[in-house]
């Protein structure tokens, strides 16, 4: 039977997801770390479903530029990953692999933006990988695509994508520090629901 | 946010009855549609994110092109405006990000802005400006005293249509 809508969720599921999320997150936070030699860790791992005027606010405002890098998900479960990464975050990356860094993102070269893809790309994909390892299910990856433009606008990708099954936004992740220090950085993982019931399922908290 | 603007948010819509300005921010395959009354100068924004309601009963009005432009028409016409003075400005259905072909729902933005066009052509709504499809997000405000709408886009300059 499965949930019809992501509210519909019980705190055992949610509690189980935001495991995968913390399982998926820590993943990714020791492949950053490895990419960038530093220490980097997470902070707690959350699953959130809001709606979508609640998810423009806690993600910081409609307006703000920030860096964006997309995968879509498919196979037996669909869904999108998007990596949040503001300016400072950028900044950081720039520096630690090509010591460098820029004022603006409209300053950014062709080199500096394949970097930011590959960071992009290696927390999903680490992130997805274990996931997968975790429960068994088959996970297949586009090639990732990076935009620079407003949160907002962002944000609203994986919600027009599952808008017409839902009036809210679901995010499986979390927020990372790196030596101690916070880093504006976020992982988003928003299942379809169809996609999310057989997850459930599999990890063994669903008896639909 | 703003002062003295009313902001209309995601699958939302909001009329100005006194004038005042209607801003809305961040739309990305998202669509802000102006409409105002020529003669009166009633003037509403609506933020749609889909092109087509199909959810069973047809709630969500706002969310959807089709079932949002229809209802902004009729509450605009119990206000006293008759459907043949209403134009139309249009802007967002950009496609924010470029992924591989294959993906089943193709560009969202695109299907908007089809939509839009279909549901003002068979309500007779003209279609006075548009600034449609492209790459990057717009915030787009709307001053009803001038019935210009401002676009806002990251990295360009504003312009007015």
């Amino acid at each position: 039977m499965g949930i019809k809508n992501y509210d519909d969720l019980n705190s055992m599921e949610i509690d189980t997801l935001r495991e995968v999320g913390s399982i998926g997150t820590g993943n990714a936070a020791t492949a950053l770390s490895g990419l960038l030699n530093r220490r980097v860790s997470i902070t707690l791992p959350e699953v959130r479903i809001m709606g979508y005027n609640e998810a423009i606010d806690w993600i910081g405002g409609p307006e703000h530029v920030t860096a964006g890098v997309l995968v879509r998900i498919s196979g037996d479960i669909g869904g999108i990953m998007l990596s949040v990464l503001p300016l400072e975050f950028v900044n950081m990356v720039l520096g630690c692999m090509l010591d460098n860094r820029v004022e603006e993102f409209e300053d950014m070269n062709e080199f500096q933006r394949s970097a930011l893809v590959e960071v992009g790309n290696i927390m999903i994909s680490t992130f997805i990988n274990a996931l997968s390892g975790l429960s068994g299910v088959t996970m297949d990856l586009t090639v990732p695509s990076l935009t620079v433009d407003m949160q907002g606008a962002i944000l609203a990708v994986p919600m027009a994508e599952y808008g017409g099954q839902s009036d809210y936004l679901m995010t499986i992740g979390g927020n990372f520090t790196c030596d101690d220090y916070e880093l504006p950085c976020r992982l988003l993982l928003s299942p379809e629901i169809r996609g999310l019931n057989y997850l459930l399922r599999k990890l063994g908290v669903s008896d639909g | 946010m703003a002062n003295g603007k009313l902001v209309v948010k995601i699958a939302d819509m909001k009329i100005a009855a006194h004038g005042e300005e209607l801003i809305t921010y961040a739309l990305g395959s998202c669509l802000g549609i102006c409409l105002q009354d020529k003669i009166s100068k009633l003037s509403a924004m609506i933020h749609i994110m889909l092109p087509i309601n199909m959810e069973a009963g047809r709630k969500n009005t706002m969310k959807y092109a089709d079932t949002g432009i229809r209802e902004t028409l009729k509450q605009m016409e119990a206000r006293g405006s008759r459907k043949g003075n209403i134009v139309a400005k249009v802007a967002g259905g950009a496609k924010m990000f470029d992924v591989a072909p294959g993906s089943s729902l193709g560009n969202i933005g695109k299907r908007n802005i089809d939509s839009v066009h279909m549901i003002l052509r068979s309500e007779q709504i003209r279609l006075l400006a548009e600034d449609v499809g492209g790459s990057v997000a717009r915030t787009i405000s709307f001053d009803p005293a001038t019935g210009m709408v401002t676009v806002k886009s990251y990295g360009k300059p504003d312009h007015l249509i």
